[in-house]
């Protein structure tokens, strides 16, 4: 099992109790209204999906509760870092 | 009109008892969920002092997250509401029922459905974790005794793959 160290509970803690939320740093435009279709669809849909290194939004769930941010590895799935939210990007 | 009420629990009220390890139904406590973003606002209404590292306990508080508490007491014991105050104290006392597993194989029971190493854990820590699927909160009493809180409704799940466990 992963163990995920979440920056809230500064502890690393079993992957079970953590939940993906899609990638991290998007942020909502402030004028909705005011977005084209194209700048809107790529707000709501369009995602980087690399292959390699990732920012990701993650929640400890079923511990804390937090939402905070990770660098992980989609390849081989090691987390690199996690910090939180509202912190600048790694 | 008297009204009789009538508590049907989930699980037994008869202890389980195996080979170094005992697993009972606590009777009936007080139960608040806590929330908010400055703990002195708790502390200044409720009068007491609140933990301020997640996973620490004192006094039935205990800390889970950084906005937030799960305060257990006698039953029937009341606290103030805290109008007015950018607090959210919810009454939680029925949402779930608590287990006390105790005995030298107490850990043992535990590590088979949750991931967490209890070796580590010391006496008087708090936490929300799983076991297998179910979400509960764990709190280590002393060094052979956990309480075990559970969702009502997950409760009679835990209470079979618990005794199942400790009967091996």
């Amino acid at each position: 099992m992963i163990l995920i160290h979440c920056p809230y509970c500064d502890e690393k803690r079993p992957e079970i109790e953590f939940a993906n939320a899609g990638q991290a740093h998007i942020a909502r435009p402030f004028d909705p209204s005011g977005q084209s279709d194209a700048d809107w669809e790529a707000y709501l849909f369009i995602r980087a999906n690399p292959r390699g290194r990732h920012h990701e939004r993650w929640r400890h769930v079923h511990g804390c509760g937090r939402f905070f941010n990770a660098v992980r590895d989609t390849v081989t799935d090691k987390f690199e870092t996690t910090y939180k939210a509202g912190e600048p990007r790694r | 009109m008297s009204e009789a009420l009538i508590r049907y629990e989930p699980v037994s009220d008869t202890p389980f008892v195996a080979e170094g390890v005992r697993i009972s139904l606590a009777p009936p406590m007080q139960r608040h969920a806590l929330r908010a973003r400055n703990a002195e606002d708790l502390e200044g209404l409720l009068k007491v002092k609140i933990p301020r590292k997640i996973g620490a306990s004192q006094g039935g508080i205990m800390c889970l997250g950084p906005d937030e508490w799960y305060f257990r007491n006698q039953a029937g014991a009341t606290i103030p509401t805290g109008e007015g105050l950018p607090v959210a104290i919810t009454d939680v006392s029925e949402r779930s029922i608590c287990l006390i597993i105790e005995g030298p194989r107490a850990s043992e029971i535990l590590m088979s459905g949750c991931p967490l190493d209890l070796g580590q854990f010391a006496v008087g820590r708090a936490t929300r974790t799983m076991y297998e699927t179910v979400e509960i909160i764990i709190m280590r009493e002393a060094e052979d005794c956990f309480h075990v809180e559970v969702w009502r409704s997950f409760s009679a799940w835990l209470w079979i793959a618990m005794t199942t466990a400790a009967r091996h």
